[in-house]
């Protein structure tokens, strides 16, 4: 039985690297659009991303003085603000969770309590900057944030030298949207490895009746589909290791291989194939059966953050998204390689494995190993 | 050949197939209509019919690919209808299907193995290359072959697990003439060396020229059996005498000598041969216009075989 897995895999891996083609669309591909994307948007918006805690309110109403501070930062159009709700007890913990999902900085501006009634009597305020110095806007950002904390100190009439800057240094990873991005790129990579390859082997096999002639062999259709399952394994494991080498390499982007890696890569070769196995038993034909994973990858490859992130999506489309499972592949896959979320990473490669028996399943059964 | 016998233990008889009142409905659409027939060890078994006659419905439920909906089948003993039995006969038999095609970007030798590594045994590749005559192109990727060398391809495929029986359909169907006969002496040496082949087609000539043994189907019933010989003799009508290229001036002078004369393609006539006639009418001809023209007497084939017992002959395509 091994050998006739072996056999199976071997004879489609070496039917993959004769075809140009399916070279360029496994490797050449994903690493020309890492290229693309990662020089198009490599370096983020022009604008540097800030959350805002104003807890200087007075009836839900920003005081007099810190509504003009932060007017004055708005007036400088280097930030998009964020604000965090004043009554958030630990804003830097709110600032993280809604970060990273949105691929911004984790940079927090805080004006305190009282920080109007202080300037008015005269006495000395201090807004806080949190960011991590390692943040390579840390550097400019902060001129900015300290540029206007002295014009605005010395717009105040009388108190010209009561405002203050202190910088609070804090450990983030700042996500770049190469780092984002290259995670989605494996996503994709393995989607339409792992359905065109189950679509057009199928497909093509039955065509030239090679099924035909395996089914009156001694193979059995569970060594047939674990045949096809290894060798998707290799290529995805192939694809894994040539993107990530690549990131590394041109731009720079460390990624952590762990567990979750390890069982989102298992996970994709049993799921997407599985998905191409029920295509190619409800579309016969090779040529529909193309056109047909077309039809089921493209939208995917859209909706479920390949390229950017889902939180720009209408709300319709964040919902059908959560229907799509590359969602949790391509999720699961940034936990695991560049936000470092083990939590988060497991929640998503269990999905990704429980829906991955459920498609590995149905198009197993569905599959018509005899002609009837 | 003999119709009905009862069942043998496995490996354990000279039948190799055994077919009983065998049928196969598809809702009302009946493919298959309670054929009956046997194939003896080390024969060439052809069964002969158009498009859509049943012999690839027939040909997959002796290779376990489709269940049968009423009658008998064994092949080495086994029942085609038992789950345990098709295992043992998978391991046995070898299988050629319609159309075939293996492994494009795989070597010819590559395929041979690929499809060997199913069995627990499995001949030499390079015998099968040699027995194929492939030798030059055994290192060739398979979809640089042309039609007649991937067909030949498909044969040593059907033969690597040295199987009992080899089952061939349509084996040289869209072949040009040449490949036809390469492919039929790559059967012609099967035979020689005692392989027992079940071979399903729509030519003629090609059952004629290969098989012990004939079956003819059509429309899911066999209508006659018998080697070659006996079906010509018994169906296939009289011999003709053709006059070629005669054309219809031709025809008008023969007319009043010979009423049953007739004009066939080409401008060929024909003319029915009775016993004891061809001296009488080659001496008349030659006292006509005709007695120059290139005569020859053609035997019966299988094709008029064919057509005297369903009234239509077989194209080309086999429709």
């Amino acid at each position: 039985m091994r050998s006739r897995i072996y056999t199976i895999i071997s004879g489609h891996f070496k039917s993959w690297y004769r075809s140009k083609s399916n070279i360029f669309w496994t490797i050449a591909f994903p690493l020309l659009l890492i290229v693309l994307f990662g020089a198009i948007f490599g370096s983020g918006s022009t604008k540097f991303d800030l959350y805002l805690q104003n807890q200087d309110l007075n009836a839900n109403v920003p005081t007099y003085y810190s509504q003009g501070y932060i007017t004055v930062l708005n007036n400088t159009r280097a930030f998009n603000l964020h604000m965090v709700p004043a009554e958030q007890p630990d804003p830097l913990t709110y600032v993280k969770n809604d970060a990273q999902p949105h691929n911004r900085g984790q940079r927090l501006l805080v004006l305190p309590l009282g920080f109007n009634q202080t300037l008015k009597n005269g006495g000395n305020a201090t807004v806080q900057l949190y960011m991590d110095q390692s943040d390579q806007a840390s550097a400019s950002l902060a001129g900015i944030v300290r540029s206007v904390t002295i014009s605005y100190a010395a717009s105040i009439a009388g108190s010209p030298n009561h405002l203050f800057l202190q910088q609070v240094g804090i450990v983030t990873r700042n996500i770049r949207y190469i780092d984002f991005f290259i995670p989605g790129v494996i996503g994709m990579t393995l989607l339409t490895t792992g359905v065109f390859g189950a679509v057009n082997t199928n497909g093509r096999y039955r065509e030239l009746k090679i099924i035909k002639k395996l089914a009156t062999t001694p193979l059995s259709k569970i060594e047939w589909i674990l045949g096809m399952v290894g060798y998707q394994l290799i290529l995805a494991t192939i694809s894994l290791v040539v993107i990530l080498f690549f990131g590394y390499a041109i731009f720079g982007v460390t990624a952590t291989i762990d567990i979750y890696t390890v069982g989102l890569v298992v996970a994709a070769s049993l799921l997407f194939p599985g998905i191409g196995m029920v295509l190619a038993n409800f579309v016969k034909e090779a040529e529909s059966a193309d056109a047909a994973a077309n039809a089921i990858t493209f939208p995917m490859m859209f909706l479920a953050g390949t390229f950017w992130s889902r939180e720009s999506l209408p709300d319709i489309m964040k919902i059908i998204a959560k229907f799509m499972p590359l969602t949790y592949v391509n999720d699961g896959l940034r936990d695991a390689l560049i936000y470092a979320e083990p939590a988060q990473a497991l929640t998503n490669t269990l999905i990704a494995l429980g829906l991955a028996a459920f498609f590995i399943a149905l198009g197993s059964v569905l599959m018509n190993w005899k002609e009837e | 050949m003999s119709d009905n016998l009862p069942a043998s233990l496995p490996g354990q008889s000279d039948r190799v197939v055994q077919v009983d009142k065998l049928s196969k409905k598809y809702g009302d659409n009946v493919a298959v209509n309670g054929i009956s027939f046997n194939l003896t060890k080390g024969e060439v078994f052809a069964f002969l019919g158009p498009n859509g006659a049943g012999k690839t419905t027939t040909v997959e439920i002796l290779e376990c690919l489709r269940n049968p909906t009423g009658g008998r089948a064994r092949v080495l003993g086994y029942d085609v209808s038992k789950r345990s039995d098709q295992a043992e006969i998978r391991k046995r038999i070898g299988v050629l299907p319609q159309d075939f095609n293996a492994i494009d970007r795989l070597t010819v030798r590559e395929n041979i193995n690929y499809f060997g590594a199913m069995f627990k045994h499995q001949l030499d590749a390079d015998k099968l290359i040699e027995l194929v005559d492939l030798k030059d192109k055994r290192d060739e990727q398979f979809k640089k072959l042309s039609g007649g060398l991937k067909q030949r391809v498909g044969l040593a495929v059907s033969l690597v697990n040295d199987p009992d029986v080899v089952f061939l359909d349509e084996p040289t169907t869209g072949l040009d003439p040449r490949a036809r006969r390469d492919v039929w002496g790559v059967i012609e040496r099967l035979k020689s060396q005692g392989k027992t082949v079940f071979l399903t087609t729509h030519y003629m000539d090609e059952a004629e020229y290969l098989a012990d043994i004939v079956s003819i189907i059509d429309h899911g019933q066999i209508i006659a059996s018998g080697t070659s010989d006996q079906l010509i003799d018994t169906h296939g009508g009289k011999k003709t005498l053709i006059i070629r290229d005669a054309g219809e001036e031709g025809l008008k002078q023969l007319l009043p000598g010979f009423p049953k004369a007739e004009l066939r393609n080409a401008g060929d006539i024909a003319i029915p041969l009775h016993n004891g006639e061809l001296t009488n009418i080659l001496m008349s001809l030659a006292q006509t216009p005709l007695h120059d023209k290139e005569i020859e007497v053609r035997r019966p084939t299988l094709d008029d075989v064919f057509l005297n017992l369903t009234g239509r002959r077989v194209s080309e395509e086999g429709n």
